[in-house]
């Protein structure tokens, strides 16, 4: 996967990155959390959309075993978090992970996360998964730990995982009803028998709650993942929202299928299609309103290291690391000075940005999708074509609010337009579909004439500038023209 | 008596921790079963817990070369459906 590099390597860099409010000032933000929350997150990137301009996290695939199956996963090619099929990570020892995490923290003094995300379940590899865990809890002690799980064994695990230590865990619930459940789920290993269908699905579903339940007892904050999959839960993801919410879990991500069929998933060999931009963003909208949603999530890989949507694996392979001397007590030190700089960075952000004034826009105007290429720092500051992937913001009377990003390689949503006969430009624009205007710092006259045509309005006269201050200005001006008075033109910009 | 792993092994290590007898071993290209330590989990479990928690469908074969997870067993997808599929993508 190549995304573009959002930060600069240097811990100067973390001067840059996005401010406070440009990523939802709305309740996905993570200043609206209760304080003692916000303390946990504010540099966890995958926690908070905030922090993820400014800190990295990487994972370590210690946990090769699993004992589930879903639908959207083929062992043989690693789980669907793999976003290149084929490519097998290299599977680490609990020693082996703990040297590549210090070399990783040592050289990369943003990474403030250390996760254990697979490439199976890690709490069905527990020796593995928490002997790393241990050694880094006293090797490491500066590094957050976090694990992500199917759940189906975390009822026995979560008195270790106090113990380790975490107070981070994300716990993918599809469903919580076994009909659905064995639509997703064809079988679990439960108590030495493999359980088919909806019996085994019911076990599962009821071990994610009861784990859940235990871990808001324990005070370990829950995240939420829930893999949309339309025609089979898509319609039900709203009520898990709902539930999981209820219980305690502090953020839900809803993220899109994958389903290709040469990933030889059952989903994506028998047709299976993925939501569309679309779909996904109204479903977060719709369980926005119960519960704090992520947006910013890249479906990683299980050994991702970086800035989200940046993978610097390559550069931490086992025999890189071999031959690196760390000091790590030198490195901690250093990586205390970087964490300050960037937290009191973000702080005067966010003052900077509440107090701002309010631009006037009538109550009732209606809210237009913006897409900006950026490579980080807040800026609108990518030439259009360079862009591997948008940010989509949407601007309202009530201010400018992140929605989500599209790649503009886009995985296939399975629809008859879709074919090898597409270029990549017009798989770009279409993967913008439902936007109004792209905020870029350049554009060539073929896409400019082909986004008109498809009725979004390119625009090069913010480069440089504040992707929220810019998405406003432009907001502002189709409000003064009068074009918010109406609702959007559809392909009807061919000859204008 | 013993059970086999075969090379459709991926080498996912979900079935060694659960062996009551210690039989399954890493090994070049893929995991092995030692035939003199494997029961086939008789008088330990009621199923072999191997082919119980394999997630990869015929690479675990029983004393007759059988596979103990069939083709479509375990995934829920037709072997003729797979087949077309795979056909597809090499046509491609």
């Amino acid at each position: 996967m190549e995304l573009p590099v959002l930060n600069a390597h240097q811990p100067a860099a973390a001067k840059g990155g996005c401010s406070a409010s440009s990523c939802g000032s709305t309740d996905d933000q993570v200043n609206q959390l209760p304080d003692h929350i916000r303390e946990k997150v504010q540099n966890h990137p995958c926690y908070s959309e905030d922090a993820h301009h400014y800190f990295a996290r990487m994972h370590v695939a210690v946990a090769p075993a699993c004992n589930i199956q879903c639908h959207y996963c083929n062992r043989k090619y690693d789980c669907a978090n793999e976003s290149r099929p084929g490519v097998v990570s290299e599977l680490l020892t609990p020693e082996q992970a703990v040297k590549k995490t210090m070399a990783v923290a040592a050289t990369i003094p943003q990474m403030t996360v250390l996760g254990i995300a697979g490439p199976g379940d890690p709490l069905a590899n527990p020796e593995r998964t928490f002997a790393t865990f241990r050694m880094l809890t006293e090797q490491a002690p500066d590094i957050k730990l976090c694990v992500s799980t199917n759940g189906l064994s975390l009822p026995e695990s979560v008195e270790e995982l106090s113990k380790a230590n975490i107070d981070h865990v994300t716990i993918t619930i599809n469903t919580v009803d076994a009909e659905i459940g064995a639509q997703i789920y064809p079988w679990i290993f439960w108590k030495n028998r493999r359980i088919k269908g909806k019996k085994g699905a019911q076990i599962l579903i009821d071990q994610q709650q009861k784990g859940l339940e235990m871990l808001v007892a324990k005070g370990i904050l829950v995240k939420v993942n829930s893999v949309m999959i339309p025609g089979i839960n898509d319609q039900h993801l709203a009520e898990v929202s709902k539930i999981v919410k209820s219980k305690g879990a502090f953020l839900h991500n809803v993220m899109p299928l994958i389903a290709e069929a040469e990933h030889g998933t059952f989903y994506g060999v028998m047709g299976q299609r993925g939501p569309s931009p679309d779909e996904l963003m109204d479903l977060q909208e719709a369980c926005s309103g119960d519960m704090n949603m992520m947006r910013h999530c890249r479906q990683c890989r299980a050994d991702a290291v970086g800035l989200l949507g940046e993978d610097r694996g390559s550069e931490f392979t086992l025999d890189k690391i071999d031959a690196m001397e760390i000091d790590y007590a030198a490195a901690m030190e250093m990586r205390k000075q970087v964490h300050e700089g960037i937290l009191s960075d973000m702080e005067e952000k966010r003052a900077a940005q509440a107090a701002k004034s309010k631009p006037k826009v009538p109550a009732g105007t209606r809210p237009v999708l913006m897409a900006v290429a950026t490579t980080g720092q807040s800026l609108i500051n990518q030439h259009f074509g360079h862009a591997k992937e948008f940010q989509i913001y949407q601007a309202s009377p009530e201010g400018v609010k992140f929605m989500s990003h599209r790649k503009t390689d886009q995985y296939c949503s399975g629809d008859s337009t879709c074919g090898e006969a597409e270029s990549a430009l017009a798989r770009t624009i279409r993967s913008l579909e439902g936007c109004e205007a792209v905020l870029c710092s350049k554009i060539g006259y073929e896409p400019w004439d082909l986004l008109e045509q498809a009725g979004i309005m390119p625009n090069g006269e913010h480069a440089m500038e504040n992707i929220e201050d810019a998405v406003m200005a432009v907001y502002l001006e189709m409000l003064a023209a009068g074009k918010l008075a109406e609702e959007p033109e559809k392909k009807q910009r061919a000859n204008a | 008596m013993a059970l086999k792993i075969i090379e459709s092994c991926v080498n996912c290590w979900a079935c060694l921790p659960v062996c009551p007898t210690e039989a399954i071993y890493e090994a070049k290209p893929h995991f092995l079963i030692d035939a003199k330590k494997c029961t086939e989990c008789e008088g330990s479990f009621a199923d072999s817990q191997c082919a119980s928690i394999c997630p990869i469908e015929g690479a675990i074969l029983n004393s007759l070369g059988e596979a103990m997870n069939p083709p479509g067993s375990l995934t829920g997808i037709p072997p003729e459906r797979m087949a077309q599929a795979m056909a597809e993508l090499a046509a491609h």
